[in-house]
């Protein structure tokens, strides 16, 4: 299953270690706590810097340089945004909703800037990255495929992610040079498929073995009040399906795109990427990575990250096509850290896809 | 300080050009140039590579064992691993004193004990008033279409137009009314107090109330307990609920919760973050049998108030005790109290009252 990395591939190498990340850690929570949040500016700094400058290919390592109070003063304006935003909807939610309206065509705006932002507030081997991408781009990708997508039933996913995944990697320049992604819509589609044959294959087979009803679901939940055994054993039934299922499913599915994706990916000067993660591997971290967190009151957080980092970086090529030592920085204004302040508090993920 | 310079002779890394990739092997040597201390960076072929004041540098804080950078004022930058060399040469810098907590000794156990306690503080008693602010932050429009929406999927789902006749939901209607009217007048204006009535063959004799004010009764319950003190009683219970908001409450505590352990922990990674969301489920069960404790209570009084004989709420209970008794779990994992415990409960309030 785990087939090994491309002769002439260089493995990312993550040397980070539990230990000295739980320290880390562990004080960024509780000055988090104790400031009571302000602090996670500067926590999240330690963190991304601490996770990219253990972060080592052929000898070079990559750095974060953004500061805390770039986050904290991004991050204040987006609250502040929010809270103007709910005043204005109870008191006047006519204009509110013009204002919702409205967000539809900002979302895009800070989507760029937020990419742009944490671009050049990272590098690698002392050469800051660059990111191209416009706000029409955005727009396509993020509100017009996404509407399209489920207009077909979310049959053509696998486009809308091979687009949102071109959109990032495309547009992202290490220095002067940029990255390309030449992957056709077949390894999407086969991921897709493969997926989707292993929900319908263990579903049917799950429900066969079981006796699982979606009927009786139903009607467990609705008498969840008088007869909540029953809603129990049914809902830890439904649970149950569910996980080996639809999870599984998801790994394949993310597994297979990242190796076609790295896989054809290139930076200009000739070097290329490869990736070999399987998905049993990937399932297995995430699962064992969820008991152990969870049971230790999530105190064995930071091993269980180190873990992850670990591995995808083992899993993970650099192909040189020559010299490494001819990246330059390209002058590139960063803006504010507002689009990234609110990435972050929509839980969407920008970072650099290492 | 100046002291240590020669022992600092050789101390090895690596440089960087301004804003290239061009990365050699070497050295930081210091001299002394007159106040402050002048630091070179020279390569193997000894050529300098950059020059500054020892002041015009630029140290970034210590972070675990991750190299150590020195950025020139022209922007070359020295990298090392040589962390006490790069102490000794800069002396304590912005940062140290963060980083020599952050080391992983026995102080660690102090500083776990503070977070777990205060992570249980914050569940305990900040979720609540997060999930309060956010309340207040939330606007009307949006709970009613919370009702709309919830009601939209019970029709839809599990609901069949109600059998009842006029009268019998007149009769209903009436007993709600009195007790809505029990109410102070700006409680009655906050919510939109609202009952309808479905037929819900799955759920047997129930009535239940959406975070908006929007209260559904079933037709098995109008049948099975046409007496006007049971009804008062849980349809007290029911506007207890929204009265305090308990349905807002839940839904806030889960986002604030899922929000703190993004914020505050960091990437939780894959599985985990859907358990997180849902998982609060379970850990929020004991605070919904304290919500339906003080609904008991709420609906009680209410019923007290408007002339009802609070007792009803108790004939309902002891009558579900008789039919489903047996089959009840454990306290801790069901989300409500069990019958039995709430007719004790009842008793015990009705002697207070």
């Amino acid at each position: 299953m785990s087939e090994s990395l491309p002769q002439g591939a260089k493995p990312f190498d993550f040397t980070g270690n539990a230990k000295e990340w739980f320290g880390i850690w562990i004080v960024n929570l509780l000055l988090s706590i104790v400031t009571i949040g302000i602090y996670s500016a500067w926590a999240k700094v330690r963190t991304k810097k601490y996770f990219y400058n253990h972060t080592y290919v052929e000898g070079r390592n990559f750095d974060y340089h953004a500061t805390g109070k770039q986050i904290l003063i991004g991050r204040l304006i987006v609250i502040g945004a929010v809270i103007v935003f709910q005043i204005i909807t109870a008191v006047l939610p006519i204009l509110g909703l013009l204002l919702l309206i409205g967000l539809l065509f900002i979302f895009p705006w800070l989507i760029v800037r937020s990419m742009i932002f944490n671009a050049r507030m990272s590098s690698f081997s002392n050469v800051r990255f660059g990111f191209v991408g416009t706000v029409g781009q955005a727009f396509l990708t993020f509100i017009v495929y996404p509407i399209l997508t489920a207009l077909t039933l979310y049959t053509t996913f696998p486009i809308l992610d091979r687009a949102v995944k071109r959109f990032s990697i495309d547009n992202h320049k290490l220095g002067q040079a940029r990255f390309n992604m030449e992957v056709g819509l077949g390894p999407f589609y086969k991921a897709f498929l493969v997926a989707i044959a292993w929900i319908i294959v263990v579903g049917l087979v799950g429900v066969v073995v079981t006796g699982f009803s979606f009927n009786e679901f139903a009607y467990a939940m609705d008498n969840a009040d008088r007869a909540p055994e029953q809603a129990m054993k049914v809902m830890g039934l439904f649970y149950l399906l569910f996980f080996v299922a639809f999870l599984p499913a998801a790994f394949l599915y993310q597994a297979l795109v990242r190796n076609a994706v790295y896989n054809n990916t290139t930076l200009e000067g000739g070097h290329a990427f490869a990736s070999n993660v399987t998905a049993p591997q990937l399932l297995w971290l995430a699962v064992t990575n969820m008991i152990v967190v969870v049971f230790t009151l999530f105190l064995m957080l930071p091993w269980a990250q180190v873990r992850m980092a670990r591995y995808l970086a083992a899993h993970t090529g650099f192909i040189p096509g020559g010299s490494m030592d001819d990246f330059v920085t390209q002058q590139q204004e960063a803006g504010g850290a507002l689009g990234d302040a609110y990435t972050d508090l929509e839980g969407i993920d920008v970072g650099l896809p290492i | 300080m100046m002291g240590d310079a020669p022992q600092l002779r050789g101390l090895r890394g690596h440089a960087y050009a301004a804003r290239s990739s061009y990365r050699q092997p070497a050295r930081l040597l210091t001299r002394e140039g007159g106040e402050d201390l002048w630091v070179d960076i020279q390569n193997d072929e000894r050529a300098v590579l950059a020059s500054a004041y020892l002041s015009d540098l630029r140290v970034d804080p210590p972070l675990g064992t991750a190299p150590r950078k020195v950025t020139f004022p022209d922007g070359a930058v020295f990298e090392t691993t040589d962390h006490d060399a790069i102490e000794a040469l800069t002396g304590k810098t912005r940062g140290s004193l963060l980083h020599h907590y952050e080391s992983f000794n026995a102080r660690l156990i102090g500083v776990v004990a503070v977070c777990l306690a205060a992570a249980w503080v914050m569940w305990r008693y900040g979720l609540d008033i997060m999930a309060s602010v956010a309340i207040a932050f939330t606007p009307p429009a949006v709970i009613e279409q919370i009702d709309v929406g919830t009601l939209q999927t019970i029709d839809f789902t599990m609901a069949e137009p109600s059998r009842l006749t006029d009268a019998q939901k007149a009769d209903v209607n009436k007993v709600y009314r009195r007790l809505v009217q029990s109410l102070p007048q700006d409680v009655q204006d906050e919510h939109s107090f609202q009952l309808l009535f479905r037929d819900m063959p799955g759920m047997g004799p129930n009535a239940f109330a959406l975070p908006g004010g929007t209260m559904v009764m079933t037709d098995a319950f109008v049948k099975d307990f046409p007496d006007a003190n049971v009804m008062a009683g849980v349809l007290g219970h029911e506007i207890g609920h929204v009265v305090e908001q308990h349905g807002l409450k839940r839904i806030y505590r889960s986002l604030s919760m899922y929000i703190l352990i993004a914020f505050l922990a960091g990437d939780v990674g894959p599985i985990l973050e859907d358990v997180v969301l849902e998982g609060n489920v379970l850990l929020s069960l004991s605070f919904s049998r304290a919500q339906e404790t003080s609904a008991d209570e709420f609906g009680l009084s209410l019923s007290d108030a408007s002339g009802f004989d609070p007792a009803g709420l108790k004939l309902f209970f002891e009558k579900l005790d008789e039919e489903y008794g047996d089959q009840e779990p454990p306290q801790w994992q069901s989300t409500h109290p069990s019958s039995a415990e709430r007719v004790k409960a009842i008793d015990a309030y009705i002697d207070r009252l």
